[in-house]
């Protein structure tokens, strides 16, 4: 990502103002999603997330109010990227594979915070925990249609829609909250993504098609 | 790439909007029949439904989730 090369204008037109307010703002959000990925969500002082991004301790209190104001815009933020990136990589029609290959490509690129997020959304305040939710919605959206259409072709069983999904984010997630122990010196997905999408599609398809 | 005010979705072709109207801020899935705009509790009930029939939540908690993403998006700004 370029958020760190972008040039903050020292004018101070309201514009450029303006456009500072969110450079920083921008900033915290990036440094905070680096350091949950880190230290866990709840485990991080807002202390913590200003030294990472170099800004005052007050100024992340002006941008996000409290740590739980500021837990809240990071997995909102970190949701519209991933709702963005689903959009962007899945083409209308696509298999069941292809989307769930697009889940992981999305997620890789934030995978330590994914992972902690995994892990602590029900210790979480109710509106964090919410937004897990509305991220699986985003998933859900792209994926259902894919596998109703493979249903259909007969090349995916025929079974209930949230027990499938569900199997697929229990798989996900139990092997990225056990990352350290699958793939202690890399990135799970790169290392482990393939083999689970090859086993949730092995127990999904009917084996008429391959 | 517009997003829909009323859920969020990006818009991109003629068919995410309603009756293909691309003047429209809201897309084909906050739309009625006649492509008007799904009122607020139209709009939270489809969303929770949603989450039932894909997540399998149980519905007051969908209903819920519906109604947090709602009230980030600009159509229902200001709502309780
Ligand atoms: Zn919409």
């Amino acid at each position: 990502m370029s958020i760190e090369s972008t040039i903050i204008t020292k004018s101070t037109t309201p514009q450029s103002r303006s456009a500072q307010k969110l450079e920083t703002r921008r900033r915290i959000l990036a440094a905070a999603r680096r350091v949950f990925a880190r230290e866990g969500i709840l485990a991080t002082s807002t202390a913590a997330v200003a030294a990472e991004a170099g800004v005052s301790h007050g100024s992340v209190f002006a941008h996000f109010g409290t740590q739980e104001g500021l837990i809240a815009a990071v997995i909102e933020d970190f949701g519209e990227a991933l709702s963005l990136h689903l959009h962007e990589s899945t083409e209308r029609g696509a298999g069941t594979r292809e989307v769930l290959k697009s889940h992981l490509d999305a997620i890789r690129e934030s995978e330590g915070f994914y992972a902690r997020l995994a892990v602590e959304t029900p210790l979480l305040p109710s509106e964090a925990r919410l937004s897990l939710v509305l991220i699986q919605s985003d998933i859900a959206f792209h994926l259902s249609p894919a596998i109703e259409a493979d249903a259909k072709a007969g090349s995916v069983k025929a079974m209930p829609l949230p027990l499938l999904f569900n199997t697929w984010v229990g798989l996900l997630h139990y092997y990225l909250a056990n990352r350290e122990l699958f793939a202690p010196d890399a990135s799970l997905l790169e290392s482990r993504g393939e083999e689970l999408l090859d086993h949730f599609m092995s127990l999904i398809s009917t084996g008429g098609k391959r | 790439m517009k997003l829909c005010v009323a859920c969020g979705m990006p818009m991109e072709k003629p068919s995410d909007y309603p009756l293909g109207d691309e003047s429209k801020d809201y897309c084909v899935h906050c739309a009625r029949a006649d492509g008007s705009m799904q009122s607020y509790e139209e709009r939270a009930a489809a969303m929770a439904n949603f989450i039932v029939m894909t997540q399998g939540l149980d519905g007051r908690a969908a209903l819920a989730a519906a109604r947090a993403r709602m009230s980030r998006l600009p159509a229902w700004k200001g709502r309780p």
